[in-house]
């Protein structure tokens, strides 16, 4: 599904030197795969992040998704892959303000088909529990329901891979059980999720660990995921 | 289909931000609307002034000559002009290769024509015979009189609409006789409307006759007040003008430093001028609204600017689900001339509102022009394009990853 090798994302620091965000992060991920990215903030894994979702290019080294060399496609190339191949889930949600919740599903189909079905972002929200939320706007509801809506909009053009961002870092307990209830449901579904967190809990969902320090890879084990009944009291 | 899709999340934010959107579509439509203000009456004014010179001179191929010199004012009558305009004049004129016809004109205005019990005091012409058929014209009713009856002295008249008004209000004037000061003249042929002249003087109250009968049977003059020269060749007129010039200097044994005792018009050019005249104003005045679009379209540039950088986060997302960078440029732009040509329409609407209100105080006659108004509609869509490219190109180099960590 996914493969990287000698992924190096560079930065120019002050009188010609360079930081490192990334430094030669090789791996691969296996379809279906539930992988959690770990590591205190600074560590590279918003960069490693934002390469493997296509917003970002890696300064070098190879990034192949589905067997597509992705690291040297043009910005239209990217937007396609980003539209139909991933779906992205941020901490703080990212729904368009002033707009419905059915609105923000719809988003990705305008510049995906270039048409929009309004039964399928219906029947978007009807799978995250919000189909009588589809005219409420972004901010009558609450975090939970907000992330949920996330979920519906990244889900609605049948994206293999799901990139999510600390997901439940903004929510309460309650939500942020039910929204690791739905991801769980996405990788059941076959789909490959890579989670970045800090939370424990949250990451003992997932069957492999990847730990980052100062930009480079310095652990990546299996482990054996649990259920949320399990790890949320 | 996407450009439709593309069209709603334009429109959308428009219908959201319905201030600021509003201050956008205000500035477009202050502009266009004193811009389809000013052109409407520009090229109304414009048609109205060359309706009305046609209406007196019937033609825009015609040069007047007109007796007494330059420093002569006022309407030339038999009895305040010289008497330096002769008959022969008219017919040496007319010999002339690049002239078509003359028609030679004398003309009264204190004269009292009568009908039975009934009076009107119209302006009398006698006119040659080719009066009508240079003004390209028809009677209403009856016929214009002929060569023959010219050249048999014949009392025949054809009256206007408004002589007919005041002399027959309810019978049928052809072949009646009316008297022109104490001449008996027939009534042969009925004019038809000519609305009013240059100057707002109304053209219908006139009773034309044979010149012949005029000369011989009513005033007893043998000078005219006024010769029309029809073109071959309706832009010859200025060098025509001058070979006229010279050849009546020469009847009429004028010699330098001695001036002119006639004067040759070309009323084509004069309506050049006195259009030239208007269009200065009215580029004045054009390029004031101008200036008012121009702003109209700061404005849209500075609030679309200011909009990408509050949404700088909004564009990050969409960025985020699949928009290219193309998408959000198509997007933005849309988003401007949409407004902008929301405030155009609204524009053409105040402008061509607050046109009515103005020709109906002014007492201006009805402006009957639609192109300045689909014009000013085009341009401000041109505006909008024009002043939304800075932006939507802003908003496309917005870096996603930026946008959505703030």
């Amino acid at each position: 599904m996914i493969e990287i090798e000698n992924i190096t994302k560079s930065y120019p620091r002050g009188e010609g030197g360079v930081v490192d965000a990334l430094k030669d992060a090789s791996f691969t991920i296996a379809p279906g795969e539930f992988v959690v990215v770990r590591g205190s903030s600074g560590s590279g894994k918003s960069t490693l992040l934002n390469i493997l979702g296509c917003l970002d290019q890696p300064s070098s080294g190879n990034y192949k998704l589905e067997g597509e060399n992705v690291a040297r496609l043009d910005d239209k190339a990217l937007a396609r892959i980003r539209n139909f191949r991933i779906g992205f889930i941020f901490q703080s949600f990212n729904l368009l303000p002033r707009t419905t919740s059915l609105e923000n599903v719809e988003i990705p189909m305008v510049y995906g088909e270039g048409w929009v079905d309004r039964k399928k972002a219906i029947s978007a929200l009807e799978r995250v529990g919000l189909a009588a939320r589809g005219d409420h706007f972004a901010s009558e509801l609450s975090g939970g329901e907000q992330q949920r809506v996330a979920i519906a909009r990244a889900l609605i053009n049948n994206p293999s891979l799901i990139l999510a961002d600390e997901p439940t870092g903004n929510l309460d307990l309650n939500s942020g059980r039910e929204v690791m209830r739905l991801l769980q449901a996405l990788h059941e579904e076959g789909r490959t999720i890579l989670l970045v967190t800090h939370d424990d809990q949250v990451a003992s969902y997932a069957e492999r660990e990847i730990f980052l320090r100062d930009g480079q890879i310095v652990s990546d084990r299996s482990q054996q995921a649990r259920a949320p009944e399990e790890v949320m009291p | 289909m996407r450009t439709t899709e593309l069209f709603t999340q334009a429109i959308r934010p428009l219908g959201r931000y319905r201030g600021r959107a509003f201050l956008m579509m205000l500035g477009v439509l202050v502009g266009i609307a004193s811009l389809a203000i000013l052109t409407a009456v520009g090229e109304g004014t414009k048609r109205e002034t060359m309706a009305r010179f046609k209406n007196m001179i019937g033609t825009f191929d015609t040069i007047i000559i007109r007796p007494g010199g330059p420093g002569f004012r006022g309407m030339p009558t038999l009895v305040n002009v010289p008497q330096s305009l002769r008959f022969e004049d008219a017919r040496t004129i007319a010999k002339l290769p690049k002239i078509k016809q003359v028609v030679e004109v004398q003309s009264a205005f204190d004269i009292d024509v009568k009908y039975r019990d009934r009076q009107a005091s119209p302006a009398v012409f006698g006119v040659g015979p080719k009066w009508l058929s240079l003004r390209s014209e028809d009677v209403a009713d009856g016929s214009f009189f002929t060569e023959e009856q010219n050249n048999s002295l014949a009392r025949v008249a054809v009256i206007g609409p408004d002589v007919r008004k005041d002399l027959f209000p309810d019978e049928d004037p052809l072949q009646k006789t009316i008297r022109i000061g104490d001449v008996p003249f027939q009534v042969v042929g009925l004019l038809k409307s000519r609305g009013a002249g240059p100057t707002g003087a109304q053209l219908d109250n006139i009773v034309l006759i044979p010149i012949n009968a005029s000369a011989r049977r009513l005033f007893n003059r043998d000078y005219l007040t006024m010769l029309m020269a029809q073109l071959k060749h309706p832009k010859q007129g200025s060098a025509v003008a001058m070979e006229l010039t010279t050849l009546l200097r020469d009847r009429h044994h004028i010699r330098p430093p001695a001036l002119d005792d006639f004067t040759v018009t070309n009323p084509t050019a004069t309506m050049a001028q006195v259009l030239q005249a208007g269009s200065t104003l009215q580029k004045i005045l054009t390029g004031v609204s101008a200036m008012a679009l121009l702003i109209g379209g700061i404005v849209i540039l500075s609030l679309m600017t200011i909009a990408v950088s509050e949404r700088r986060k909004e564009i990050g997302v969409r960025r985020s689900v699949g928009a290219a960078r193309r998408d959000i440029v198509v997007q933005f732009l849309l988003e401007a001339s949409i407004v902008s040509f929301a405030g155009g329409v609204c524009g053409v609407i105040v402008g061509w509102g607050g046109m009515q209100i103005v020709t109906r105080l002014l007492k201006l006659p009805p402006i009957l022009v639609w192109q300045p108004f689909v014009f000013s509609i085009l341009l401000s869509l041109v505006v909008g394009v024009v002043f939304g490219i800075y932006p939507a190109w802003t908003a496309s180099r917005v870096d996603p990853i930026q946008a959505l960590r703030s």
